[in-house]
C-alpha cells in the first residue's frame, strides 16, 4: 500500500513537472511568435494587413449580431424622444422649411447661371458620385486610434480610399476592405491627414488628427485670414478626395491653435455613407494605402 | 465505458468556456455604445477576463488561446499585430504564477492584483504604441481607459464567477 502510494506520488510528480515544462515552453513559444509578428508587421505591412482584413471579415458577422440589440435600444430611445418633442420639432421644421424654400429658389437660379457659364467655357463636369450605405458595427482603437468597422465590403463595391460621411460632413476614409466589412480611418485619428480649404478666404491647409475630438488645421499660410466660424471643405489636392466635401467649422483650441469642429457628430455614429467619386486611375486607392496612415 | 455524445459535447463546450467568454468580452469592448465617445476610452474587458481565468482556471485557458485572443484584439482594434499577444501573455503568466496569492486572499487582493497588472499593461502599450507610431499618444485617454477598466473589474469578476459556477461546477 505504501509502495503503491509512493509510485502514485512519483508518477504524479513527474507528470506535473512535464506539464509545467510544457506550459512554460508554450508560453515562451507564443511570446516569441507575438514578437515575431510585430517585427514582420513593421517590415512587411501588406502581409499583416491581409491577416487583419481577413480576421475582421471573419468576426464581422458576430459583431453584426451583437450590435442588433444595441441598435434596437437606440432606435426605441430615439422614437420615444421624438414623440416627446413632436410639437416643438414641428414648429422648428416649419421655420426650417420656409427658410429652405428661399434657399432652394436661390440655388436653382444659381445652378441655371452656373450651367450657362460652364457651357460658355466648355467646362467638363465632375463625374457624379455614387453612395453606399453601411452600418457601423464596431468603434475600434480605444484610446490609441480612431477607426470604425462597417458592414460593407468589396461585394458591395467598396474600395480603399472612398470618402466616408455621416450626416452633413466628412468623417474619414476607407483604409482596409474585406469581402464583407471595411475599416474607416476617422479624421480625428493621429494618422489622418487631409488637404482642406477654408472658405470664403480660400486658404489651404492640412487637416490633421491627434486622437482628440477636433482635428487641427496644420500648415496654414503665414498671412492667413482664417477666423472662427469659417467653413472647412476638402480641397481636392493630392487626389485623395474630390473638392468641396464639407468637413466642419473653424474654432480655436485652448492652446490658441485653429481646429475644426466637424459637421458630423463623431462621438456616436451608427450609419455611414461611403462615397465613390470615381477618381479614375486608382489615385485615391493607391494613396489610401501609402499616405500617412500606414 | 464510453461517455455519451451529449456528455462529450457538453465537456468540450465547458473546456472552451474561458476562451469563448474572453472572446465575447474582447468583441464587447469594440461595440458602438449609445453613450457618445465611450469608444475612445472603452474598457479592456478582454484583459480582465484573461486575468480572471488565469487565476481561477488556467487549465482551461492555455497560452495558445491567449495568443489567439491577442491577435484578434489587435486585428479588430487596428493595433500592430502581436502587441496584445505580448501583453495578454505577460499578464496571463504573472497571474498564473501568483494565482494562489490572488485567489486565496480576500477579493480585494484579486482586484488589487488586476489593478497593478493592468496598469503595467496600459503603460507598456502606451509606450510601445507611441514608439511604433513615432508620436506621443494622448495620455489622458489611456488613463481614463485604465481607470474605467480597473473600476469595472469587480462587476466583471462577479459575472465571470457566476458563469464559472453555473457551467463549470455542474455535471
Amino acid at each position: 500500500m505504501a509502495l503503491q502510494s509512493h509510485r502514485t506520488g512519483w508518477v504524479y510528480t513527474t507528470a506535473m513537472s512535464w506539464r509545467v515544462l510544457g506550459h512554460r515552453f508554450s508560453f515562451i513559444l507564443f511570446m516569441a511568435l507575438s514578437a515575431g509578428l510585430l517585427v514582420i508587421g513593421h517590415a512587411q505591412p501588406d502581409v499583416i494587413e491581409q491577416v487583419r482584413v481577413k480576421t475582421v471579415d471573419l468576426v464581422s458577422p458576430v459583431l453584426d449580431v451583437m450590435a442588433q440589440p444595441l441598435d434596437a435600444m437606440e432606435d426605441l430611445a430615439a422614437r420615444l424622444q421624438s414623440y416627446h418633442a413632436v410639437l416643438a420639432e414641428n414648429e422648428k421644421l416649419r421655420a426650417d422649411n420656409a427658410s429652405l424654400v428661399r434657399w432652394q429658389n436661390k440655388a436653382l437660379s444659381l445652378a441655371a447661371e452656373n450651367t450657362e457659364l460652364k457651357s460658355l467655357l466648355n467646362y467638363k463636369n465632375e463625374p457624379a458620385a455614387a453612395y453606399i450605405s453601411a452600418r457601423v458595427i464596431a468603434d475600434t482603437g480605444g484610446a490609441y486610434a480612431r477607426s470604425l468597422i462597417v458592414t460593407a465590403g468589396t461585394v458591395d463595391g467598396v474600395r480603399a480610399g472612398m470618402a466616408a460621411m455621416a450626416g452633413d460632413g466628412l468623417i474619414g476614409r476607407v483604409i482596409e476592405v474585406g469581402d464583407w466589412s471595411s475599416r474607416i480611418l476617422m479624421i480625428t485619428d493621429i494618422n489622418s491627414r487631409i488637404p482642406v480649404v477654408v472658405t470664403p478666404v480660400g486658404d489651404q491647409a492640412i487637416l490633421g488628427g491627434d486622437n482628440k475630438p477636433n482635428p487641427k488645421l496644420l500648415y496654414l499660410p503665414q498671412d492667413s485670414n482664417v477666423r472662427e466660424g469659417m467653413r472647412v471643405m476638402t480641397s481636392g489636392h493630392g487626389g485623395v478626395f474630390p473638392p468641396h466635401v464639407p468637413v466642419g467649422v473653424v474654432a480655436t483650441s485652448r492652446q490658441g491653435q485653429f481646429e475644426v469642429v466637424p459637421f458630423a457628430s463623431l462621438g456616436r455614429i451608427s450609419q455611414v455613407k461611403l462615397i465613390d467619386f470615381s477618381l479614375a486611375g486608382g489615385v485615391a486607392n493607391k494613396l489610401a494605402r501609402t499616405l500617412p496612415a500606414r | 465505458m464510453f461517455a455519451p455524445l451529449g456528455q462529450k459535447t457538453s465537456q468540450v463546450a465547458r473546456n472552451f468556456l474561458p476562451f469563448l467568454t474572453t472572446l465575447f468580452l474582447v468583441l464587447l469592448g469594440v461595440m458602438v455604445w449609445p453613450v457618445p465617445s465611450l469608444g475612445d476610452i472603452a474598457p479592456t474587458f478582454g484583459l480582465a477576463a484573461i486575468y480572471y481565468w488565469a487565476v481561477y482556471r488556467p487549465d482551461l485557458l492555455r497560452p495558445s488561446s491567449v495568443f489567439v485572443l491577442g491577435l484578434l484584439n489587435d486585428a479588430v482594434n487596428d493595433m500592430p499585430l502581436g502587441l496584445s499577444g505580448l501583453l495578454f501573455l505577460g499578464v496571463y503568466q504573472l497571474a498564473v504564477t501568483y494565482r494562489r496569492f490572488f485567489a486565496g486572499q480576500h477579493f480585494l487582493m484579486l482586484w488589487l492584483g488586476f489593478a497593478v497588472l493592468s496598469f503595467c499593461a496600459a503603460l507598456l502599450s502606451f509606450a510601445g504604441l507611441s514608439l511604433y507610431k513615432g508620436v506621443l499618444l494622448q495620455p489622458l485617454a489611456v488613463t481614463a481607459q485604465y481607470v474605467l477598466t480597473a473600476t469595472l473589474f469587480p462587476l466583471l469578476a462577479w459575472l465571470l464567477n457566476r458563469t464559472q459556477r453555473f457551467f463549470l461546477t455542474q455535471g
